[in-house]
């Protein structure tokens, strides 16, 4: 299973990149406040741009989908992979580990600078740990169901036009954060459609011919 | 002659097929194919370009999934071939699907890490034979190194099943004569169980034991080699007066008639057709040689019925 990830994360090292540009461009929006004749007070409204701006990047997730699975279908590498003695299944478990990997870049040093940023400027009430605890898990699920939209549209798309449609669903999902927020309810939406995607890219992947 | 691996019964099927049948598109491809390779046979499965060889090979390689039948590798069903059964398992495919912007060594690391047996000596032994470089990538070799490439990754893993799809296609003369004898060396050495896939008849006719004829999707020849020959042939018949309309015999593959004379090829030759043969009193009857070349193209005529029962 670790060459099979090792495999995948070299051959789409260029979304890892991304990740970390992003999220280093995204953590720099958080902290300048901090640095303007030190308003310290602003941190709060650095910080909320920051999440608006990570909640609109981890669209780009589509793309890291639709990349992984284009590639893979051009080069017929699953078909390759498959005389090996490597099963479909572990190809895809593979493959979705990578994408896991690659959104937990861009999210993880965000947690991890609020966390810091929040304990040290803003006013100490424990709401903000559940608060902190649904934006990222929002954030993440949302970023892997884009992902996931990608992984179908990418296996089953034969051109870029098709593949518009999933860019479409993916449209609708990062929109949802953003005009319904945060929140238990938005996790819930947000488990379930997962667990569609994944059953059903589990389905096409392990089903068609390679 | 077929013979069996070590410690393996010669009734132990390595590749079964029973039934297959296959639809692209509602375009029947595969209908109704069975046959069984035993252990330690070299089967060579002949049919022109698009008689559904590569369908079969892809079915058996759990790659596509068959309309209906059922297809066996190792004892194990191709849709469920669990690792252990795949890493016994050589491949090589048509048109050598290798990874093509890898380089060869990184494409030989995953290839060595994937792998439950990886015989360093061996596959060292063939990349100096070959003298293929490491450094390049796979789209940047020839066809002829991709072969070469892809056949010694499939010796490396010491395979008790070798399936070679069409491994000669697209190379010249030369490279698909080089190809050859060191496919044969490496087989004559080890003695496995290998499905030889190609419309090159010479190719075939070398090494393999056992053949398959495919023609329209249909399985129109399965037998040894050398019953084959055996049970083709080809006879010039000269009558006294014009040819009889009728010779009332099956299997019939192919009648042409000029004047007097009536060339015919039958499946199945027996005392039994020579005899029906003789009550028409011919003047003269000659066997004509046929090559496996020549037998094969009488075979996938399209005439398919008429040689379903060789």
């Amino acid at each position: 299973m670790l060459t099979l990830i090792k495999r995948e994360i070299r051959d789409h090292v260029i979304y890892f990149a991304g990740a970390v540009i992003f999220a280093g461009i995204i953590i720099g929006i958080a902290i300048t406040p901090i640095f303007e004749s030190r308003r310290h007070y602003r941190v709060l409204s650095g910080l909320g741009v920051a999440l608006t701006i990570t909640a609109i990047v981890i669209f780009s997730f589509f793309a890291m989908g639709v990349g992984q699975m284009y590639t893979d279908k051009n080069r017929k590498i699953s078909a390759f992979l498959s005389t090996l003695p490597v099963s479909r299944s572990r190809i895809l478990i593979a493959r979705i580990l990578t994408g896991t990997l690659a959104i937990l870049t861009l999210i993880v040093p965000q947690v991890i600078v609020t966390i810091i940023l929040l304990r040290l400027y803003a006013p100490p009430f424990p709401e903000y740990s559940g608060f902190i605890a649904e934006v990222f898990a929002g954030i993440f699920l949302a970023a892997f169901a884009c992902y996931c939209i990608g992984l179908q549209a990418g296996w089953s798309s034969s051109s870029i036009l098709s593949a518009m449609g999933g860019l479409g669903l993916a449209c609708i999902i990062v929109s949802l954060i953003l005009i319904k927020g945060f929140g238990l309810h938005i996790i819930v939406i947000l488990l379930l459609f997962i667990i569609a995607s994944l059953i059903r890219i589990r389905h096409l992947f392990t089903s068609t011919s390679l | 002659m077929c013979l069996p691996g070590k410690g393996k019964r010669m009734d132990e099927n390595v590749i079964k097929v029973e039934n297959l049948v296959k639809y692209f598109d509602g375009r029947c491809v595969l209908d109704d194919i069975s046959f069984n390779v035993p252990q330690g046979c070299i089967y060579g499965l002949l049919g022109r370009n698009g008689a559904g060889k590569t369908t079969i090979i892809r079915i058996l390689l759990g790659l596509e999934p068959a309309t209906r039948g059922e297809t066996s590798l190792l004892g194990r069903n191709s849709t469920k071939l669990p690792a252990k059964i795949r890493g016994k398992i050589g491949c090589v495919a048509e048109g050598h699907n290798l990874i093509q912007n890898y380089k060869v060594s990184r494409l030989i690391k995953l290839c060595k890490d994937l792998s439950l047996n990886w015989n360093d000596a061996s596959f060292d032994h063939l990349m100096e034979t070959f003298r293929l470089p490491r450094d390049r990538r796979i789209r940047d070799l020839s066809m002829g190194m991709r072969a070469q490439l892809n056949l010694a990754l499939a010796m490396a893993i010491d395979p008790e099943l070798l399936i070679l799809d069409d491994p000669t296609l697209g190379l010249d003369t030369v490279a698909r004569r080089q190809f050859l004898e060191l496919a044969i060396d490496i087989i004559q050495q080890q003695g496995r169980t290998i499905l030889f896939c190609s419309h090159i008849l010479s190719d075939v006719e070398r090494i393999a034991e056992r053949i398959g004829i495919l023609t329209a999707g249909k399985l129109v020849v399965d037998c040894s080699l050398e019953e084959l020959k055996t049970r083709v042939k080809k006879l010039r018949i000269i009558f006294p007066e014009s040819p009889p309309a009728d010779l009332y015999m099956t299997d019939i593959i192919n009648r042409q008639i000029q004047g007097r004379e009536m060339a015919i090829t039958v499946a199945n030759w027996n005392r039994q057709k020579q005899a029906i043969l003789e009550t028409f009193k011919p003047s003269s009857c000659t066997e004509v040689p046929m090559s496996l070349e020549d037998i094969f193209i009488e075979c996938t005529r399209p005439n398919p019925e008429l040689i379903e029962a060789v």
